[in-house]
């Protein structure tokens, strides 16, 4: 693997089905992203987007291909060593938010700190602070049921930054907000971007794509196109510039 | 480590909150099995430790003499005993009589003993009500006294003379009712069944129209193996038996009873084992949800594993301790009432023996109902964990060809089947094992509950005894099946909420999703039914001894559609219940 991407795929398959039943949900990827990049993927419902991102966040395995991930071969790991992988270097954040219904905002954030057996008290701590990054800090008593939307998507992203990964993976994370969290949730991703977290996006939304540097089309299961993107961006309108499939930055 | 084991217990502990009902409900189930086998083995106990306490207790000899004379000859044949080589201590000869005792206008056998008040090295009969023998008074056994319906005070009639009774009394010298008269060689009076009374000694030649009595005599003997290897011997025109033989005669009164409950106990434990699976598999929904979950923030197999069976396991340490309070507590019921024996084997806490056995029970059937789901949970895909969908059913051409030709609350009640097979095995099991009990206990019903002592006939103690312990069983069963019933349907009618959601925008009448649902149930209850009531009719005849007679069909028939009624009302209310939300509200 090449030393500066921390995230590389070569040739990653993923078949469902067999027969004339078969479909290439995601087929023959090449990938590279290097450390601190933001990539949106996007492309329309059932290209394979959202495939990709669970086999790169190792939440499936491919049918072919390998996958790096900081130096570690991923697409072979048993369970246990994919569990460890996300535990230390993968958050995720979902469109459906995925919090534990019977766990507060912060027991919430601390669950993966928890798991990664950091101490109660470092983690709590740890989950305080997030939460106050988010602007959640008082709601950290707060079940999710008590919670908006977008107060619960700030909450997941805490949780997925709570063990300082490598690498976030967020799965058309404003897909069930309204405009008001969608913008919450666009200036904690332009915050991360700043910050240099690793981060793939996969979203059907332009403003989300307009915080990445980079654009990556899907259709039929394979890359149509591949945008680096420079410049500044308008959090909260569209400006779009470049060609076809690119949103959002000046190129 | 700290961070860990916090997270597991903060997981269980809300978790346990936030379903308080499933909780009960799985508390109640694995309490029921464990309560039943604490009964099983306590009443194990019913069958020497009762016994050997009123031997201990009243001074019990090791064997109790009978010549086949009477009068002087018995006395004669006896006298030479009491100074043979090996007896430490003896008592009597006291003086019996085979006689004819009428209460509440019955007429039965009786074997009457004569006694009086003074000490006695062997055999003191403990009083259990009222007071020792006086002249114009009797003592009953209390079983015997039981099964005539008579008390202290009440007035009875021994050969036409009225005699008070003054008290009733245990003895380990003699096998309570209906056993009382043992005797086995020819031209006795009384050859099978009687109760037990004693009366002055000075009253006994009266009573028996001055006909010579026969004679018992009460031996000791310094070696125990003189009264232990052999239960019942004639020698010298004199008949021998041994407590052995004493012991186990009281013993068969509960042996079938035990019989049944151990029965039952494995009954319920099959029941309570496809309750928690019933219970569990209404969770395993959230369940795959959050293992999603947790797997995606990077728990593995094994802390997945733990947070879920950690949950379980102390549901299962609670049951065992309260199934073994319940059996502890109720057991004194089947062996206190007319037991004629003291003590009782709830009076003692149960033995370690016991407990172990309670508490590995419970937590095998935690593990093993919940280790299934959770294993198949934590090694789902992730992906499809978090989605959580149903499992598609095989399309088969020709179940395609057949549902089409359907009604439609058949078709319903098939394609939510073919949703959750799973489900549909769990209602059989339920309505199998419910149907066998009810099957066994209305053969139970169906038998001769009396004995024939003489002229009249009285309710059989065995039987009787029988009879309850199947009841205990038939009701705790009944008590499970329901809380079965009840998830399965609600878990069914909410889980397929969605389905039938759209089956309602495409034109399907309240009553027939409702009429679906109960078919859903009734699919798989029918074969349990059908299978149940021979399974319960077998498991009867195999468990009792001789010819027993078979219940009415009819009695048989009204069990299934019993059952199968029950099953169709219990699924009934929530569909109808469900069908009364917006169907707006369910597609969302």
């Amino acid at each position: 693997m090449t030393g500066s991407a921390l995230l590389r795929a070569r040739g990653v398959t993923r078949w469902y089905g067999r027969g004339s039943a078969l479909v290439r949900a995601v087929d023959e990827v090449d990938l590279e992203v290097p450390a601190g990049q933001t990539l949106a993927i996007m492309g329309p419902s059932g290209c394979g987007k959202s495939t990709l991102l669970h086999l790169l966040g190792g939440l499936q395995r491919p049918t072919d291909g390998e996958i790096w991930l900081a130096e570690h071969r991923i697409d072979g790991m048993s369970e246990r060593g994919l569990a460890r992988l996300r535990r230390h270097h993968v958050g995720f954040v979902f469109q459906s938010f995925h919090l534990m219904d019977e766990l507060t905002a912060v027991e919430n954030v601390e669950l993966a700190a928890l798991l990664a057996g950091q101490s109660p008290r470092r983690a709590r701590q740890r989950a305080l602070d997030l939460l106050d990054r988010v602007g959640l800090a008082d709601r950290a008593k707060h079940l999710p049921s008590a919670l908006s939307g977008g107060q619960r998507q700030r909450v997941a992203i805490a949780r997925a930054l709570s063990n300082e990964p490598l690498l976030v993976l967020a799965d058309e994370p404003t897909g069930n907000l309204d405009s008001a969290a969608t913008l919450e949730v666009l200036r904690l991703f332009e915050e991360l971007r700043r910050s240099g977290q690793t981060l793939v996006v996969v979203t059907h939304d332009p403003r989300i794509a307009a915080v990445a540097d980079r654009i990556i089309s899907m259709r039929d299961g394979a890359f149509a196109d591949d945008n680096r993107l420079v410049g500044t961006t308008t959090i909260g309108t569209t400006t779009a510039a470049g060609t076809g499939t690119v949103y959002g930055r000046v190129r | 480590m700290a961070g860990r084991l916090l997270l597991v217990c903060r997981l269980m502990v809300r978790d346990l909150r936030r379903r308080r009902t499933e909780t009960v409900l799985l508390l109640v189930a694995i309490s029921a099995a464990t309560a039943t086998l604490t009964l099983g083995l306590a009443l194990n106990n019913a069958l020497a430790k009762p016994y050997e306490r009123t031997r201990a207790a009243t001074a019990g000899p090791d064997v109790v003499a009978m010549p086949g004379a009477t009068g002087p000859q018995a006395l004669a044949a006896l006298a030479p005993l009491a100074s043979a080589p090996g007896v430490t201590a003896h008592s009597g000869p006291y003086p019996i009589a085979y006689l004819m005792l009428t209460a509440h206008g019955k007429t039965v056998q009786v074997v009457v003993q004569g006694r009086d008040n003074s000490p006695a090295a062997l055999d003191r009969p403990a009083v259990t009500t009222g007071t020792w023998v006086r002249p114009g008074g009797v003592v009953i056994e209390p079983t015997f006294a039981n099964a005539l319906g008579v008390r202290t005070g009440d007035t009875v009639a021994i050969n036409g003379r009225p005699l008070r009774v003054v008290g009733t009394a245990v003895t380990a010298a003699r096998a309570v009712y209906p056993n009382a008269d043992w005797r086995f060689g020819p031209g006795s009076p009384l050859v099978q069944l009687a109760g037990l009374a004693w009366v002055d000694s000075s009253e006994i030649g009266v009573l028996a129209d001055a006909k010579p009595p026969s004679y018992t005599l009460n031996l000791r003997f310094a070696d125990p193996h003189a009264s232990t290897s052999f239960r019942h011997m004639s020698r010298g025109g004199i008949e021998y038996t041994s407590w052995t033989q004493i012991a186990e005669t009281d013993g068969r009164l509960v042996k079938q009873a035990r019989l049944a409950l151990l029965v039952g106990a494995w009954l319920l434990t099959a029941l309570a084992v496809a309750s928690v699976a019933n219970i569990v598999a209404g969770r395993v929904v959230d369940q795959r949800r959050r293992v999603g979950l947790l797997k995606a923030v990077g728990a593995g197999p094994a802390m997945i594993a733990a947070v879920h069976l950690a949950e379980y396991l102390v549901i299962g340490l609670a049951a065992a301790g309260t199934g073994l309070t319940a059996g502890w507590l109720t057991a004194p019921a089947l062996t206190n009432p007319g037991a004629g024996l003291l003590g009782s084997t709830g009076t003692h806490p149960p033995a370690l023996r016991t407990v172990l056995a309670v508490t590995v029970l419970a937590l095998a059937i935690a593990a093993a109902a919940t280790l299934a789901p959770v294993l198949r949970a934590a090694t789902t895909d992730t992906v499809h964990a978090l989605a959580d969908a149903a499992t598609p059913p095989r399309r088969r051409r020709w179940r395609v060809w057949l549902s089409r030709r359907m009604p439609t609350a058949l078709l319903i009640g098939v394609r939510v089947n073919a949703r959750r097979p799973r489900r549909a095995h769990l209602v059989m099991v339920n309505t199998l094992i419910t149907t066998t009990a009810l099957a066994a206990l209305f053969m139970g019903l169906a038998q001769d509950q009396q004995v024939r002592l003489g002229e009249s006939e009285l309710a059989s103690p065995r039987n009787t005894r029988t009879l309850q312990a199947m009841f205990l069983v038939v009701v705790v069963l009944c008590v499970l099946a329901l809380v079965n019933a009840i998830v399965s349907t609600w878990t069914a009618v909410l889980d397929a909420r969605h389905p039938l959601a759209v089956a309602r925008t495409l034109g399907a009448t309240p009553a027939q999703v409702t009429a679906g649902m109960a078919v859903a149930q009734l699919l798989p209850a029918i074969p349990g039914v059908a299978l149940g009531i021979p399974v319960g009719i077998g498991l009867y005849l195999v468990a009792t001894p001789g010819q027993p007679q078979y219940a009415p069909a009819s009695w048989m028939l009204a069990v299934a559609l019993a059952v199968l009624f029950a099953v169709a009302v219990l699924t009934a209310i929530p569909a109808l219940a469900a069908t009364r939300h917006p169907v707006a509200d369910a597609l969302q």
